[in-house]
């Protein structure tokens, strides 16, 4: 094992682990409000990759050039329709079900999902979709002869960078804002927090919309970065997203970010030192693991047994 | 849908501004991805579709609104059941002998007449109503969420493919066989996992149950791969359905003078799988009455106090868990003998989605409710057909209607006796 | 949309009460020849379902115009199985069953393929596929099953030559998307590179549906691969060939007929990045002379015939040419003739074997250019 294919790996495992953190982070905050898994949450971050390829088309023919415009333009109007998603799906789905067993939520996501998944299919074709590349060039570090080097590409570290700023700013808002608190207070104890006169509905909304921006980002860095996208992406990046979710301690912000990077890394390495076939079971078995011996996840609060 | 809904009485403008004011959301919902579509790198403009979505939007959202300020929808949405259907229930429950004979005579009438497609149907729906019973007893009366309940499904299936391949298990002693192994490794993955609560459990048996589809599919040497392994059909007492016997044994036809046809096969299935769920409800309705059953639902509702009555939740919970897991196994082998063939994406997390949705639809823990949503979700995927690449859109909002319509499922009403708000 | 589907919404349910009323037994009219078509319509694979229906409704709508067969108009049905064994047993009984069809065209997925045609060879239906290359479709000695492609290992002693002996490769990576077309394609080149006397340095298999493939771009590049081969589908060798190039991987790729698509370039982020992909497929049908009207007609209505439109052109051709011969709709009649007769389709004349292989199956190799198209290596 060399020195740069070991870096090589970290850095493939934080790239891939900044993206599941950004779409985990969508689970994790529902998960706290309304204590909800919200399975059609992978396909939002579909549909963010669609919406993606589509302005970014739109704009180009609209005859912007520059690509830092392009970017900051398609990922701003990306997370304004994704978050306008977010916030319907909550209302048509979800909301009527907010009084009901914490079961049937569930079931009803499970059923936007495939909502969600059949409308991409049938208004944009069942086809594997792309973008061009826009983002172009990559830098080598530690270069040591031929195949001694370690390469990023600028995409890459975009996705890195713009994860962290993302996570950043979402933190202080929760941390700083009048609705931070809000959300915070519903999370704690959402029948206090509506007696003592926060909207939760609203709170629920902003919540929804949230998750759906972040899921937004998520989905045009990486459409950026890989190109590639049909309309089943969502599922399986989804399943993965929600176990690193539940890696750091689902209702957890850092907890989310914190189970992307380890989920990340550790497809990564394992995929690159023993074998790429058994990759997904040894994340799954890592989550076992991991929550025998701290049954909470690695961030999260343990639970407090109520009599 | 707002709480002020429930008591009705807005005014007809009221409801016209509403549907407007959805119809702008949904046009902008709807403007960029069905009013371009991706063609390369450039796009395709199709501006007649998102103007129709979102006409047809305001005026679904308006028959909707104005139905309900009449008053015609009340109660419906916060799923309280109406008078009617309360009478309804009362009039089963008085004739409920006679119901279940009607049933029962009807369910064996059936497969006689309803040709091969149907007949197949009908085995799938059956063998979904014996892998919900099994969920239903995990999550529905232990109230333990189980997201991977397909991998007891696989073990079974696999279970009867792999002993057929390797250790010439027949049909009969396969059913045995796995229920056994799932069972085992209904146990197997018990034991660590049942301190975890809630949440934390349905995702350890989410990836419990990716990992069995990933290590059938991985396996190359040992299952086959995404190959799959053939699975032979079952004989009746070593009596073959096949148009031909194997040597020395004699075919079903041959043997009681008919004509030949391939649907005795699935026939012999059907009621076998009719007499297995029949015998599986009889012992679930015992269970529900012996200290066991009281055991898990009394664990379900509250843990804490059950613990201060000297009750092992962890005994409870595997042997809860354990049940569940063999009925799955015993699901798996009928299913793969039903289909000749096994291979892994029979069994990804879509299916244990699947089975799950057919619980909570029947109404946690109500046996009848299970049996009438295992029934419903089989067959209308099936029914949908007819609208060929519609069918899955049309699926999924028959499963957010069904939600949204009866959250507590079709049969709740048993289970809101002892109800705590926010439990699941 | 919603307009269609309301509209759909009432026919098929005019239709179910229909053959509710009826009784359920809808027997083919007379002067239409019923012809199921079954493949992936929805789910992952979905687009390559598409490739099917394309192909074979515009073979029914030629065929029907050329006055149908013997006066009946063909009637297509669709089933869709969205790439799942359990829905292909399903959609194959309700086609013999219900629908009453006379031939089946389809499936996609070797997976779904295998337990279908059981179905179909115990009713007495011939069945061909288009695109299932897998060795076990033909295996069972089925008498009425056929395909209009060809077999996995075909694909790999093409591919494995081409790579000793014109790539000159030394370390070859196998990879795969560990599903039954792309790994039976890996395995078939894993075994014909061992009799051309080579090991691979690496076979390891990908998960369909993600696309960071970096880490196993990093595990090629730490075996020092100087030739990548993947068993699989285009929506995954576009990403796998971008991430490669993106580290700074050279290696050419070496891929079968399931990168066989425009898609292939879109979803690679361009042509630049395909730049040097090799691939096994069958003589192009779109370069063939009987084909090249056929091609102009598709392009003209808004379609690239890519991938397996024209595989399922050329299997109703060689089932509506049977069916005319034969003047007969039973399985094993119609079997006994394709065996016994080549066929003259719109990807030239085929003929079948007794297990119901073609009998020439002309896998060639072919080279992405700069211009985002293929051509044929010579």
């Amino acid at each position: 094992m060399s020195f740069h294919i070991l870096v090589q790996q970290v850095v493939n495992g934080l790239v891939l682990g900044s993206v599941y953190g950004l779409i985990a982070v969508g689970y994790t905050m529902v998960y706290g409000i309304i204590g909800m898994i919200n399975f059609a949450h992978g396909d939002v971050y579909m549909i963010a990759a669609y919406l993606t390829a589509i302005f970014l088309a739109a704009l180009t023919l609209l005859g912007i050039q520059s690509p830092p415009l392009l970017i900051l333009l398609v990922l701003l109007l990306t997370m304004a329709f994704t978050a306008l998603y977010g916030w319907s799906m909550e209302r048509i789905a979800y909301k009527p079900l907010r009084h009901s067993t914490r079961l049937a939520p569930l079931i009803s996501a499970i059923g936007m999902s495939l909502i969600l998944q059949n409308y991409v299919r049938l208004s944009q074709g069942a086809r594997s979709q792309g973008t061009p590349t826009l983002i172009q060039g990559s830098v080598r570090l530690f270069e040591n002869g031929p195949d001694q080097f370690v390469q990023i590409t600028y995409a890459q570290i975009l996705i890195v960078v713009t994860a962290v700023i993302g996570m950043s700013l979402l933190w202080y808002w929760i941390q700083s804002t009048a609705m931070g608190r809000a959300c915070r207070a519903v999370q704690q104890d959402r029948i206090m927090a509506a007696l003592l006169g926060v909207d939760t509905d609203r709170v629920i909304s902003v919540v929804f919309v949230l998750g759906a921006s972040m899921a937004a980002v998520a989905g045009t860095l990486v459409t950026f970065n890989y190109g590639s996208f049909d309309f089943f992406i969502g599922f399986v990046i989804g399943i993965k997203a929600f176990t690193a979710a539940v890696l750091g301690g689902i209702g957890s912000l850092p907890g989310a970010m914190l189970g992307g990077l380890v989920l990340g890394l550790a497809e990564s390495i394992f995929s690159g030192f023993v074998n790429t076939d058994y990759k997904d079971v040894f994340a799954f078995s890592l989550l076992v693991g991991v929550l025998i011996f701290r049954p909470s996840g690695l961030l999260g609060r343990p639970e407090v047994e109520k009599v | 849908m707002t709480e002020r809904s429930v008591s009705g009485g807005q005014s007809v403008g009221a409801v016209l501004r509403e549907s407007l004011i959805t119809g702008v959301v949904a046009l902008l919902l709807f403007a960029p991805l069905t009013g371009v579509s991706l063609s390369g790198y450039t796009l395709e403009g199709h501006w007649q579709r998102p103007v129709w979505l979102a006409g047809w939007v305001v005026l679904g959202r308006f028959a909707f609104g104005w139905l309900r300020a009449r008053g015609h929808l009340v109660g419906r949405l916060s799923g309280r059941p109406k008078a009617g259907s309360a009478l309804l229930a009362s009039w089963i429950e008085a004739h409920r002998t006679f119901l279940l004979l009607a049933l029962c005579v009807v369910a064996l009438i059936l497969p006689w007449f309803i040709g091969k497609y149907w007949l197949n149907v009908a085995i799938l729906a059956w063998i979904y109503v014996l892998l919900a019973l099994g969920l239903n007893i995990v999550v529905g009366l232990a109230g333990l969420l189980d997201l991977g309940f397909v991998a007891f499904y696989a073990v079974g299936a696999y279970g009867y493919a792999l002993g057929f391949k390797y250790l010439d298990l027949s049909f009969w002693a396969a059913l045995p066989f796995g229920a056994l192994l799932a069972a085992c490794f209904g146990v197997m993955l018990g034991f660590p996992v049942l301190r975890m609560h809630g949440d934390y459990l349905a995702i350890v048996t989410l990836g419990f149950g990716e990992i069995i589809r990933l290590v059938l599919n991985n396996w190359m040497d040992f299952t086959g791969g995404p190959n799959g392994v053939r699975v032979p059909f079952p004989s009746f007492f070593g009596i073959e359905f096949g148009r031909k016997a194997q040597p020395g044994h004699v075919t079903v036809h041959e043997y009681f003078q008919v004509p030949f046809s391939n649907e005795y096969r699935d026939i012999f299935l059907y009621l076998l799988l009719m007499i297995v769920v029949g015998g599986l409800v009889f012992v679930i309705r015992r269970l529900r009455r012996m200290p066991l059953g009281r055991n898990w639902e009394a664990l379900r509702e509250d843990e804490i106090a059950c613990r201060s009555l000297g009750i092992q939740p962890v005994t409870v919970k595997l042997s809860a868990f354990g049940l569940g897991a063999m009925t799955g196994g015993v699901g798996g082998v009928f299913f793969a003998a039903s289909q000749g063939f096994v291979n892994p994406t029979s069994f990804t997390f879509m299916e244990s989605a699947h089975i799950l949705a057919i619980v909570i639809l029947g109404g946690m823990g109500s046996t009848a409710g299970v049996i009438a949503a295992a029934v419903i979700l089989t067959v209308l995927p099936e029914a949908l057909r007819d609208f060929a690449e519609y069918r899955g859109l049309l699926f999924g909002c028959a499963m957010v209607l069904m939600m949204v319509w009866r959250p507590r499922g079709l049969m709740g009403a048993r289970r809101a006796r002892f109800d705590r708000s926010g439990v699941a | 949309m919603k307009r269609l589907e309301k509209y759909a919404r009432g026919k098929g349910l005019a239709r179910l009460v229909f053959a509710l009323v009826f009784g359920c037994v809808a027997s083919a009219q007379a002067g239409t020849v019923k012809i199921g078509v079954a493949g992936p319509l929805s789910g992952a694979q979905a687009a390559f379902g598409e490739q099917f229906w394309r192909g074979a409704e515009q073979a029914a709508k030629d065929i029907n115009a050329q006055g149908g067969i013997h006066g009946d108009t063909i009637e297509l049905v669709k089933g869709d199985d969205a790439c799942e064994p359990k829905q292909a047993v399903a959609v194959a009984n309700r086609l013999v069953d219900f629908d009453h069809v006379s031939a089946v065209v389809g499936h996609f997925c070797s997976s779904s393929t295998i337990p279908a045609f059981e179905v179909y060879a115990e009713a007495g239906i011939l069945s061909m596929t288009p695109a299932s290359t897998n060795p076990m479709v033909t295996e069972r000695g089925l008498a009425t099953v056929f395909r209009a492609c060809g077999r996995d290992d075909q694909q790999g002693v093409v591919g494995a030559e081409f790579v000793v002996k014109q790539l000159k490769a030394q370390r070859v990576a196998v990879l795969h998307d560990k599903d039954t077309y792309g790994q039976g394609l890996a395995d078939s080149m894993k075994a014909h590179l061992a009799t051309l006397g080579l090991k691979e340095v690496l076979y390891e298999g990908l998960t369909r549906g993600e696309k960071d493939f970096n880490a196993l771009v990093t595990k090629l590049r730490s075996v020092k691969a100087d030739a990548v081969y993947f068993g699989g589908l285009h929506s995954e060798a576009g990403p796998l060939v971008r991430q490669m190039r993106e580290q700074g991987l050279n290696a050419p790729l070496i891929s079968g007929d399931g990168i066989m698509s425009e898609t292939f370039v879109t979803s690679a982020g361009g042509p630049k990045f395909v730049e040097g992909v090799f691939m096994t497929f069958g003589a192009d049908p779109r370069k063939i002379p009987s084909g090249q009207t056929l091609v102009e007609q598709f392009r003209k209505g808004g379609y690239e015939p890519e991938g397996y439109t024209l595989y399922s052109y050329a299997t109703m051709q060689a089932i509506a040419q049977a069916m005319r011969a034969t003047r007969s709709r039973e399985g094993v009649k119609l079997a006994a003739w394709l065996k016994a007769n080549p066929v003259e389709t719109v990807m030239g004349t085929k003929s079948w074997n007794a297990k119901g292989d073609l009998k020439i199956s002309d896998y060639v190799m072919y080279r992405w250019t700069s211009a985002g198209k293929y051509e044929e290596v010579q």
